[in-house]
């Protein structure tokens, strides 16, 4: 009868398991799970956006470097692409409303 | 555009089965009568083959998997399976002759795994 | 004991249950601790599976043959490897090793996410429980692995065709790639039920479906160098419905891996990948339907089982939640980004899409007409191997050619004078191999010849490629080449990983060209001393031998081979009967020449009392490329999976920024 042991072994394991958030936080300041609102979210898109944006421009770069691209290919297309990222930017100043951050600051120097 | 690649596709999509068909019906023992034309015959081996499937030829005879009654004899010439034996499923691509004999083309007999997704109730 | 894994499972049956109810109402009310501990209660029925599966295990290697299953897919006689592997040998272990793969997944999925992306993984945790729930009934009610019988004396035995090497990994390697797609699929209905349309969901799986990807397209690479050496009917791929069931999935994930680099570069075509990966996930499902429920008729499965209508019933509910999520979504999913031109990397990369998806709907279309046909007609009609070879040839084709052409071209807009100066070299490399191909008498077939053609082309561009991008790091760094090389790759490990995959797949195609474009196969029936020729190979049958193996009778026909004159060596083909499982099976004799890639196949189809022999000799011109390319496949797949310390601070940043703003501070 170990199997009766074991078998009950494991359903006691499993329900502490299952418990655990309980027995650990039985008075929590907040049981609250926090989503991202609607402005959280345009956020999250927007720095999404711009590092689209200036990928593009990395990789624009990292291509004419290596040749893959010629010179007039690569002036018909780096125009748009640096409106686009600096449109990125400005977007999300704006929706961040505050300085800069420091990681993106010489990436964005090569706009400028 | 992707209504159109959509169109594209469907449109070599009918041409091809417009001039190759539809396939070919698979039908069993019992069905056979009723059937003209290639088919493919799915059954079960019952009783013992005779001859040389790489030489005149090998018969055997096939019966409905799901209710055995109707038997057919069957022709074949060709590779033969390592599954081949009696009480095992098979199907075999071909027509059937004026006497009733089912004559395959050669090397379309596919036979299949017994055990392998079986319910536990049939045979093996 | 058999009781415990009983036990075991209806464990895990109710753990899936909360996980999937308890998970769903926490999510959908935003309830913390409830939201964890449903996220345990995956995790934990991961640990009762495994409980369950040791069971098992341990019944086959103590021979207790009480357990049904056991007896009737082990012996005493049966080498240990083959009693382990005899696991996934049937329906219910087989099933039960379904879903001991997907609650590992499950579980680490869940924990490894559970810092980065919290409010993802809290809708996640019910739609792997979902899965699961689904899956642990089976197990429990429906088809139990511990079904307890009178034991017999011994057991039935393992059939004799998964008694080898192949058949203890490539099950395995399948399930970890077709469980495996359930991750993404989960976290994009986690991303659709959150309401999120950013590209979180995608960063989070992207390796989870790189290695459920990989482990599908091993897996098949396995079966099929099964089919060839083991089953040795002489080819490696017969459209056989269970084959389709795993290629069908697969070309969806492939389709997958590509679109959402789109999205990730440009933004574009958030509705076509969410509807990607619900495809590949249910393909999967239905991959799984076809395999056992003897639906369709083919080498795997005849008769009907219980399990076929259940099977059935969950791909319903899978499509119909995923149609409805996305449905409900749409509004969101739509982004302003446009294609601006149809000459462009984006174009390539859609183009790319649609062919792999055109022919993945013609492959299910193929194997699901007897079905179809049935219901609607009454009739079941079998559709056979011109169909396939048709489509694969009119959409493989192109795609083989847009591998060379989609890495290179510009974004966005692609101009004419840059095409050409892009793809004036490889092109002018393709002409010449093909012209050479001609005078080397590749003309006698054009689908070869264009494939060998545009193998040419691709395989041009990536040297080119990895040649130009190590001379441009020499010139900024001044690395000796291996040093410029390697580094260049681990920099870059996504393109050129990238890179070493196409590779491997022209290496595929040239193999798949090769052997079955021009081969040739000869057959006929020997007596001793007598000689037959095949593709400029002589071979003489010399003598037949008989002996006992383990627990089989080995009959083998030994013949010698010769080339222009030249003597080859030997070459052994016979038969081995099985006693206990009372079964014959062919064992054929390859000769690989290394050099050329070719094989030398020999099927010694009959062997006649009076010691004559029914041979068939096939020459199978480069299929070894076929072997090779897994090989290559596998090797790019782990350099585009290797963590890049970079590209991981920059996206915690930019994810950890969210996180900042909007996390409560929290316990795991």
């Amino acid at each position: 009868m170990t199997w009766v042991l074991l078998a009950a072994a494991l359903a006691v394991a499993v329900v502490v398991a299952v418990a655990l958030p309980f027995l650990r936080e039985p008075a929590p300041a907040s049981d609250a799970l926090h989503e991202l609102d609607p402005a959280e979210r345009r956020l999250l898109e927007a720095e999404e956006e711009r590092d689209r944006a200036l990928a593009a421009l990395q990789e624009l770069e990292a291509d004419h470097r290596a040749k893959r691209i010629s010179d007039e290919d690569y002036r018909a297309v780096v125009g748009s692409l640096r409106r686009d990222a600096a449109e990125a930017l400005r977007t999300l100043d704006r929706l961040a409303g505050g300085p800069r951050r420091a990681g993106t600051s010489d990436a964005e120097a090569k706009i400028d | 555009m992707i209504a159109l690649s959509v169109a594209g596709v469907l449109a070599i999509f009918l041409l091809y089965t417009s001039l190759a068909g539809g396939g070919t019906p698979s039908v069993s023992p019992s069905e056979l009568a009723t059937k003209t034309g290639e088919v493919a015959l799915a059954g079960r081996v019952v009783g013992t083959p005779t001859g040389d499937a790489h030489g005149a030829g090998l018969r055997f005879v096939l019966t409905d998997i799901h209710k055995p009654g109707h038997r057919v004899t069957v022709l074949y010439k060709g590779s033969v399976p390592d599954m081949f034996r009696p009480g095992r499923d098979l199907v075999v691509t071909g027509t059937k002759r004026a006497d009733g004999v089912f004559v395959s083309k050669p090397g379309t007999m596919i036979t299949k795994c017994p055990s392998k997704y079986q319910a536990a109730d049939t045979s093996s | 004991m058999a009781e415990l894994g009983r036990a075991a499972l209806i464990l895990t049956f109710g753990l899936s249950v909360y996980a999937l109810v308890v998970g769903g109402y926490a999510a959908w009310r935003g309830r913390r601790r409830l939201a964890q501990s449903a996220r345990n209660a995956l995790i934990a029925s991961f640990f009762s599976t495994l409980v369950a599966a040791l069971v098992l295990v341990v019944g086959f290697v103590r021979n207790d043959f009480s357990l049904a299953y056991v007896a009737g897919h082990s012996s005493r006689a049966l080498p240990t490897p083959y009693k382990l592997s005899a696991f996934w040998g049937g329906q219910e272990g087989s099933l039960l090793l379904w879903l001991l793969v997907l609650n590992g997944y499950a579980a680490a999925a869940v924990w490894l996410a559970r810092k980065r992306a919290r409010d993802l993984v809290v809708w996640v945790t019910p739609v792997l429980g979902g899965i699961a729930v689904g899956f642990a009934w089976l197990l429990v009610v429906v088809s139990s692995p511990f079904d307890v019988i009178p034991a017999p004396a011994d057991g039935s035995g393992l059939n004799p065709s998964l008694q080898n090497p192949y058949m203890v990994v490539h099950p395995v390697a399948l399930y970890l790639g077709y469980v495996g797609l359930a991750v993404p699929f989960a976290f994009a209905m986690g991303a659709l039920l959150s309401g999120r349309t950013d590209e979180r969901w995608i960063v989070a799986t992207r390796r989870w479906t790189i290695v459920a990807w990989t482990a599908l397209g091993i897996g098949q690479l396995l079966g099929a160098h099964w089919a060839y050496v083991e089953v040795g009917w002489g080819g490696y791929y017969a459209w056989d419905p269970v084959e389709n069931a795993a290629l069908m999935p697969w070309l969806a994930a492939t389709a997958f891996l590509h679109s959402v680099m789109i999205q990730e570069k440009r933004g574009m075509l958030r509705v076509w990948n969410v509807t990607l990966v619900s495809l590949a996930f249910c393909l999967s499902l239905f991959g799984t339907f076809l395999t056992r429920s003897g639906v369709v008729t083919s080498i795997h499965s005849f008769t009907k089982s219980s399990i076929g209508p259940w099977f059935l019933g969950f791909i319903v509910v899978a499509v119909v939640f995923a149609v409805g999520m996305i449905w409900l979504r749409l509004p969101q999913l739509r982004t302003t980004a446009k294609l601006e031109s149809l000459v462009s990397r984006e174009a390539a990369f859609l183009y790319n899409n649609l062919l792999l998806v055109a022919l993945c709907l013609t492959i299910l279309w193929g194997t699901a007409w007897p079905m179809v046909s049935e219901a609607v007609r009454g009739e079941t009609m079998v559709v056979g191997r011109p169909y396939f070879d048709f489509f694969l040839r009119i959409f493989g084709l192109p795609l083989l050619l847009l591998m060379g052409i989609g890495p290179l071209i510009a974004w966005r807009r692609a101009s004419l004078r840059g095409l050409t100066r892009t793809f004036a070299w490889p092109a002018a490399v393709a002409l010449a191999t093909g012209v050479g191909l001609i005078a080397l008498g590749a003309g006698s077939s054009t689908p070869g010849l264009v494939a060998y053609t545009f193998s040419a082309f691709v395989l041009a561009t990536i040297v080119h490629e990895f040649a130009r991008g190590t001379a441009a790091r020499r010139a900024l760094t001044g690395e000796p080449v291996p040093t410029a090389l390697g580094r260049l790759i681990g920099r870059n490990r996504r393109r050129y990983g990238g890179y070493v995959v196409h590779a491997s797949i022209v290496l595929l195609a040239i193999g798949i060209a090769g052997s079955s474009a021009y081969d040739s196969v000869t057959e006929g029936r020997l007596a001793r001393g007598q000689s037959l020729d095949v593709g400029g190979y002589s071979l003489t049958y010399r003598s037949l031998g008989e002996r006992e193996g383990a627990n089989a009778t080995e009959v083998r026909a030994l013949l010698d081979v010769r080339r222009g004159g030249k003597d080859l060596g030997t070459v052994k083909a016979g038969k081995n009967a099985y006693s206990v499982e009372q079964q014959v099976s062919n064992e054929v004799g390859i000769r690989t020449d290394y050099l050329t890639g070719e094989d030398l196949f020999v099927i010694a189809e009959q062997v006649n009392d009076d010691g004559t022999v029914f041979f068939r000799v096939f020459v199978k011109p480069l299929v070894n490329l076929i072997w090779l390319a897994g090989l290559v496949f596998l090797l790019g797949s782990v350099i585009t999976l290797w963590p890049d310390a970079r590209e991981e601070r920059r996206l915690a940043t930019r994810y950890a920024s969210a996180r900042e703003r909007s996390d409560t501070p929290a316990t795991t």
